[in-house]
């Protein structure tokens, strides 16, 4: 199957999303320049980390203004997966394709440590291959993720199974000492209605690799290839290490 | 035509740099200062026929850009003319 990795001016995680794909999980991966219109014939789209146009006026809010945003919109529309990794789930946001915003983490500090989140949901194309309750270490590198939204959005969240990922203790406790940033409810990530748009602060695809630290973060991109894989027709990939989804 | 536009943090949404900010004033001694709210300040030059008409397009540019209305609010100024949120 192929990914597109959005590259917006800014982003610095394009480039590891990428390797994971193509070099770790055995994918196509092609990248798609923000001002493009098209993303060619992907079956999944990344909107990688980093800090698109410099995170001025808000995180995401000049990136989802620009022109690959419409067929970003266009693609998730028509049930496409759209993963979106820490700057990628601010633009998600902003955009509107995920409910809530994002504010200054609690602490004022950036944050750039391993954190535990916990698979909430697997009936997603981002969990499928995992399991409720895995608990995934997994690297976070933010300022401004605490996400925030009116109670009542957050138990519509709830009530919908849109929670998907949380922060919790290596144990699986979502405590507030396991909560890096002040985020409503624990929350490191969500899906949206259609279940095909997720968004999550921590970086899966900097965890894909022993030598990193981690290589829990596999599961996430490989519930994505197998999801493709058995809703479109794509072929699944064959150099995808074997095993490599067992990090519980 | 000169249009200020304040955006502000939704009263709902608590404000760590504020809070901050405050805890500062306070170790300086500013005990009478009992709480600090941070937000952004847009000066905007507009063209336009009106006062009315320079509001209408700073409301637009607030909508669409200038504030995430999930976690924030605002009010415009516009020179020569009164203050309306």
């Amino acid at each position: 199957m192929k990914f597109a990795v959005v590259v917006f001016p800014g982003s610095n995680c394009d480039h590891d999303a990428y390797h994971a794909v193509k070099h770790v999980l055995g994918q196509e991966a092609a990248f798609v320049w923000h001002k493009d219109t098209s993303l060619g014939n992907a079956d999944a789209v990344i909107l990688p980390g980093g800090f698109a146009y410099g995170d001025y006026l808000r995180t995401g809010a000049i990136a989802r203004f620009s022109p690959v945003m419409a067929a970003v919109k266009a693609f998730a529309a028509q049930g496409g997966p759209v993963i979106g990794i820490c700057n990628g789930f601010q633009v998600l946001l902003e955009a509107g394709l995920l409910p809530g915003a994002m504010l200054r983490n609690n602490s004022l500090q950036f944050r750039c440590q391993f954190v535990h989140t916990r698979i909430e949901h697997v009936d997603t194309p981002f969990t499928s291959a995992g399991q409720v309750g895995q608990v995934l270490k997994l690297p976070i590198a933010h300022g401004e993720g605490n996400y925030f939204a009116d109670s009542a959005t957050v138990d519509a969240l709830e009530r919908n199974r849109q929670v998907i990922f949380r922060y919790v203790t290596a144990g699986g406790d979502a405590t507030s000492q396991a909560n890096p940033n002040g985020s409503v409810r624990n929350i490191a990530g969500l899906c949206s209605e259609g279940r095909n748009v997720v968004g999550l602060m921590p970086h899966p695809e900097r965890a894909c690799e022993s030598a990193l630290g981690s290589a829990d973060g596999l599961v996430i991109l490989e519930s994505i290839v197998q999801s493709v894989g058995a809703g479109g027709g794509v072929p699944l990939g064959h150099e995808a290490p074997s095993g490599s989804s067992l990090h519980v | 035509m000169r249009v200020r536009v304040f955006v502000t943090l939704k009263p709902s949404v608590f404000d760590p740099q504020g809070t901050t900010v405050a805890e500062a004033l306070h170790t300086l001694g500013y005990g009478a200062v009992n709480g600090v709210r941070q937000g952004k300040y847009f000066e905007l030059d507009v063209d336009a026929a009106s006062a009315e008409q320079a509001r209408a397009v700073a409301t637009g540019a607030a909508d669409q850009l200038l504030a995430n209305p999930v976690i924030e609010s605002y009010r415009i100024e516009v020179d020569g003319a009164g203050t309306a949120s």
